[in-house]
């Protein structure tokens, strides 16, 4: 600790003598930061109360499937019609016909899917009362603004930028039920950003805009909640629980409501020769056209890119696979394969690609099928010896098979 | 799912070096309000400060934290904290010193324990915080915690931090056994780590509203995850008369199963269900399928909502609850039942039940300061000696209202009685002397009562109707002109609790709970005979007492005691005597008492 004193001691003297230059354009920097950290609009005086009050008569505590396995079977949502829509997360809670909700006033009603999207991790939902349809007027009647969110208000007003205040309001541990409030916890935006969802280390369907938050809000049962501003005005969905496996560190996460994605899909295209021909097209799908469309009944899933085949090539001959884990040992590389360029070795021992472990030859070929691509970049990592070494691959096309004779056909 | 916030003994701390450059002073514009609440805030974390406490074992190694409250040095923490450092402890304080401390009062099912630090000099007021009320508190509220987090500090310097009070009024289910079950408490997001255990948790004026005790982890490991949970302060100051008196307290059950009639309806109505023959509730006429509307002033909208209200108050309190029968609303005032010796039905695969929760304070070792003169073991009580403080300070006060030590003999009393269908002329004799003891009462018809030889218990109920009046003025004359040498079977302070006394005017109250007056008690048993007496927490006045003559009985009229209320005090030969007793029994007015003339020690 002494030496750190020194060091924090010396900067601005040493800048003060040697670097003026440096000083003046370092000192406006910091100005900047610290006026984008500093809370100067919200007086921090100003308790959450009112706005926490008014905020949990918009949103809903959701128990659906789980239970078991350390899958919750609880969760958060948010009302965004006059008759009980909601808005919430694409989780395995939803995967039930028994869906529940508990409103702020201690009612407790059943709900029904309307449409998920997967590719945004969210999924509208619709209160329905015993005996009615879905479609049919269940007399909520709710009133926007005070008994749900306007959700094009939301949109219009846009998303919040890194150093905003924010409220979370959640169903964090299952805490509440029936009337029972919902916790709130308040951070600030650290981050607008992608969600940086590399495979193997987020397991994760979605790869669009987050906001990244400070405060400890994605707890079981907090999916589906929702992020405010200090006014109480809707900015994002909270995400699931999430890990980052590499760092070990559990992310805090939103799904911004102006929030959008990019996704691959396959168009037919007629190539020069007049020819149908598949395609690869990347496309976008935003949180606000998903809810426009789901809350007129309209929307539809889109389609999404499944790496389906063999994934991407390495080039790796493994020891004979005679047992149900035989270990990913490398017995050889195919001469010039990726496997070979980028160094991997006869008997090293594959553990880890994109850090997932790879317990035997057969995991390892189910990763690549599933999570790879020709042109992907992964990363081995190999035990040599007593070391662990990383090796980054950078995946190819599979050569092609040699044609084997095709059996006779069955006799009829 | 939750868990406690002690901090293991061998917990490793990682303590980040975070570098940062150290900031030119550029110019930089803030609000002013800001600056004001940082203001207000640095000054009500520096005014706290000083009365934040590290609990720790014999010879300094830290286990939790704590909170002084008053001047002499009483401090506030989690029973599970003192459960390690058995009934001797020390505690830090921010000044960088070590004092001497002890254990008072504890309430494991609420995991609150008062202990006490001794002054390094004789006589020295310690820095203290004010108690708030949490009550007030909202969800999104500031807060601050304040404590010693993983040991971090070795002088003692509280650690502080600051964040909203996520929710209020939260329940969380007890930590096996049924201990530790905290009710109402106050949910934060305001980080408490293991160590924070014990530790205040205030408003940002700095006043007390709970005792950070434990948090909602699961999978990121037993460090704050954003969920944390303070016992609120409004449930221990019903519980401060138990821990200052030195009790081993309980809280309460009504005696019922209460839950929703339907958990998969829209708005079920809460009910009473499975009453026990032998609780209070049964006695005063609640049944099974009430609907339960309100508990103690709170509304009962859900199971939950019912756990709350109930588990904020001691074993053998008296509160008002109002239920719905058919079309009907009624208030009854009914005293609750104990928790803790309550027969458990095994978890199933659990460990097999064992006998009473043990006491965890043991025998303590040898040696010691100060403090382990002030610890005395006795079953039920977590530190007798604490007990033995309270009660003859509560006595000393009472003596002000006149000695009638001096006066041991002959009590006559005369004046007019009233009862519902007849009145007249008052005598009572009280006449107790070395072997024999003799109560006379006359409203018309004359009865006698010799309590020490008269063992039946339909005379010592007598007269009729009155759950045993003379031998209540027995009791009384036994209490105020011996004192603790006149009850054999016990003669302990019972902690604070309300008394309801009916309008002295004779008037029937508005509600049963506008009644409440908050009491000290003295619990007393001479013989088979148990009294409660209650004194006003304002100026010692014996407010009333209740004598029950089979306290343990199955049957209804005999487990109702007598009750006794006191009013309109007047002087005779400078000892305070009441000028009209109202007298009950089982929810019944029986007559009202006019004396007019005291003759004592005829």
């Amino acid at each position: 600790m002494p030496t750190l004193k020194r060091s924090l001691a010396k900067i601005p003297t040493k800048q003060h003598h040697d670097t003026p230059t440096m000083f003046t354009r370092y000192s406006a920097l910091l100005a900047v930061v610290a006026a984008v950290a500093t809370p100067a609009l919200a007086p921090a005086a100003d308790p959450f109360a009112d706005t926490v009050e008014n905020a949990n008569k918009k949103l809903v505590k959701v128990f659906g499937a789980g239970g078991f396995s350390r899958l919750n079977n609880y969760g958060t949502g948010i009302l965004i019609s006059s008759d009980g829509h909601i808005l919430t997360v694409a989780s395995q809670l939803l995967d039930t016909s028994e869906l529940v909700v508990h409103m702020y006033d201690g009612q407790r009603l059943k709900a029904q899917v309307i449409v998920t999207e997967p590719l945004l991790d969210v999924a509208l939902i619709k209160i329905r009362l015993d005996g009615k349809k879905i479609d049919e007027d269940n007399g909520l009647n709710l009133e926007k603004g005070k008994g749900y969110f306007d959700f094009d208000a939301a949109v219009k007003r846009g998303p919040a930028a890194p150093g905003d205040w924010v409220l979370a309001m959640t169903n964090t541990f299952e805490i509440a039920l029936r009337d029972e409030p919902l916790s709130v916890q308040r951070g600030v935006v650290s981050a607008y950003t992608k969600m940086a969802g590399r495979r193997g280390i987020f397991e994760f369907p979605y790869s669009g805009d987050v906001y990244v938050v400070d405060a400890i809000t994605n707890n079981p049962g907090a999916a589906g909640g929702a992020l405010l501003d200090k006014k109480g005005e809707l900015l994002g969905i909270i995400g699931r629980e999430l890990k980052n496996s590499l760092t070990e560190t559990w992310m805090n996460y939103a799904i911004p409501i102006v929030g959008k994605t990019e996704f691959k899909e396959k168009v037919t295209v007629k190539d020069k020769d007049g020819k149908d021909v598949e395609e690869e097209k990347t496309s976008t799908v935003s949180v606000p056209e998903f809810v426009t469309l789901a809350l007129q009944g309209k929307y539809k899933q889109k389609k999404r890119e499944e790496f389906i085949g063999q994934g991407g090539y390495h080039g790796i001959i493994f020891v004979p696979n005679i047992l149900e884990r035989t270990p990913a040992y490398v017995e050889d590389v195919a001469p010039g394969s990726p496997a070979d360029k980028a160094g991997l070795r006869p008997d090293d021992l594959v553990s880890f690609i994109d850090g997932e472990p790879i317990i035997s030859i057969k995991a390892l070929d189910e990763y690549m099928k599933k999570h790879t691509r020709p042109g992907m970049k992964v990363r081995f990592e190999v035990r040599r010896g007593e070391a662990l070494q990383t090796v980054e691959v950078e995946l190819g096309q599979h050569p092609p098979k040699p044609k084997l004779p095709l059996p006779p056909p069955p006799k009829p | 799912m939750t868990r406690l916030l002690a901090p293991t003994l061998a917990s490793a701390v990682l303590v980040a070096a975070l570098v940062v450059p150290a900031a030119p002073a550029a110019p930089i514009e803030v609000d002013k309000a800001v600056l004001d609440a940082q203001s207000q805030r640095i000054a009500t974390i520096k005014k706290v400060h000083p009365a934040i406490v590290a609990v720790c074992m014999q010879g300094g190694q830290g286990v939790g934290s704590g909170v002084i409250i008053d001047p002499e040095g009483y401090a506030l923490t989690n029973f599970h904290v003192v459960q390690p450092t058995g009934p001797l402890m020390q505690a830090g304080l921010a000044d960088g010193k070590l004092y001497d401390a002890v254990v008072c009062g504890i309430d494991k099912v609420g995991d609150v324990a008062l202990i006490r630090l001794l002054p390094k000099e004789k006589g020295k007021p310690f820095p203290f915080v004010a108690l708030g009320d949490s009550d007030k508190v909202r969800a999104g509220d500031w807060s601050l915690a304040m404590g010693n987090p993983f040991s971090l500090a070795m002088d003692f310097t509280p650690t502080v931090t600051y964040g909203l009070v996520s929710g209020v009024n939260r329940y969380q289910p007890p930590e096996g056994k049924g201990l530790l079950e905290y009710t109402d408490c106050i949910q934060i997001e305001t980080s408490i780590n293991p160590g924070n255990s014990g530790g205040p948790l205030f408003n940002m004026q700095g006043e007390l509203i709970g005792i950070n005790g434990r948090g909602s982890f699961e999978k990121r490991g037993r460090v704050n995850s954003g969920v944390g949970y303070a016992i609120s302060i409004n449930q221990i100051k019903n519980f401060m008369g138990h821990l200052r008196a030195g009790i081993d307290s309980d809280h309460a059950t009504l005696g019922a199963a209460v839950g929703s009639a339907n958990e998969d309806s829209q708005l079920p109505p809460v009910v009473v269900k499975q009453i026990l023959d032998e609780s209070d509730a049964f006695r005063r006429g609640i049944a099974d399928g009430d609907q339960l509307l309100v508990f103690a002033g709170r509304d009962v909208g859900s199971t939950n909502n019912y756990k709350n209200a109930l588990g904020i108050y001691p074993r053998e309190w008296r509160v008002p609850l109002t239920v719905r029968r058919k079309n009907e609303r009624k208030e009854f005032l009914v005293r609750l039942m104990g928790n803790m010796d309550k027969e458990k039905p095994p978890v199933p695969g659990g460990p097999p039940p064992k006998g009473p929760a043990p006491v965890p304070v043991p025998v303590p070792k040898g040696g010691g300061g100060e403090n382990a003169k002030m610890y005395q073991a006795k079953p039920g009580y977590s530190n007798w000696y604490f007990n033995v403080l309270e009660r003859d300070k509560l006595l000393t006060a009472f003596k002000k209202h006149g000695d009638f030590s001096t006066v041991p003999g002959v009590w006559v009393i005369e004046g007019a009685y009233k009862m519902p269908d007849r009145e007249g002329a008052l005598k009572i004799d009280v006449v107790e002397a070395k072997d024999t003891a003799k109560v006379t009462l006359k409203m018309n018809i004359e009865t006698t009562l010799e309590p020490l030889t008269q063992n039946d218990r339909a005379l010592q109920k007598m007269p009729l109707g009155s759950g045993g009046l003379m031998m209540a003025m027995y009791h009384y004359h036994r209490f105020l002109t011996l004192g603790e040498k006149g009850f054999e079977g016990g003669f302990a302070h019972g902690g604070n609790e309300p008394f309801y006394p009916y309008p002295a005017d004779g008037s029937v109250p508005k509600s049963l709970a506008s009644l409440r007056v908050d009491c000290a008690v003295i619990l007393t048993k001479h013989g088979s005979v148990n009294c409660r007496w209650y004194f006003s927490l304002k100026d010692s006045t014996l407010l009333g007492f209740e004598t029950y003559v089979a306290k343990d009985s199955k049957d209804a009229d005999e487990a109702d005691p007598c009750e006794v209320s006191f009013y309109d005090y007047k002087d005779v030969d400078g000892r305070k005597v009441p000028g009209r007793i109202e007298v009950r029994h089982s929810d019944k007015r029986y007559a009202v008492l006019t004396p007019t003339k005291w003759t004592l020690n005829k």
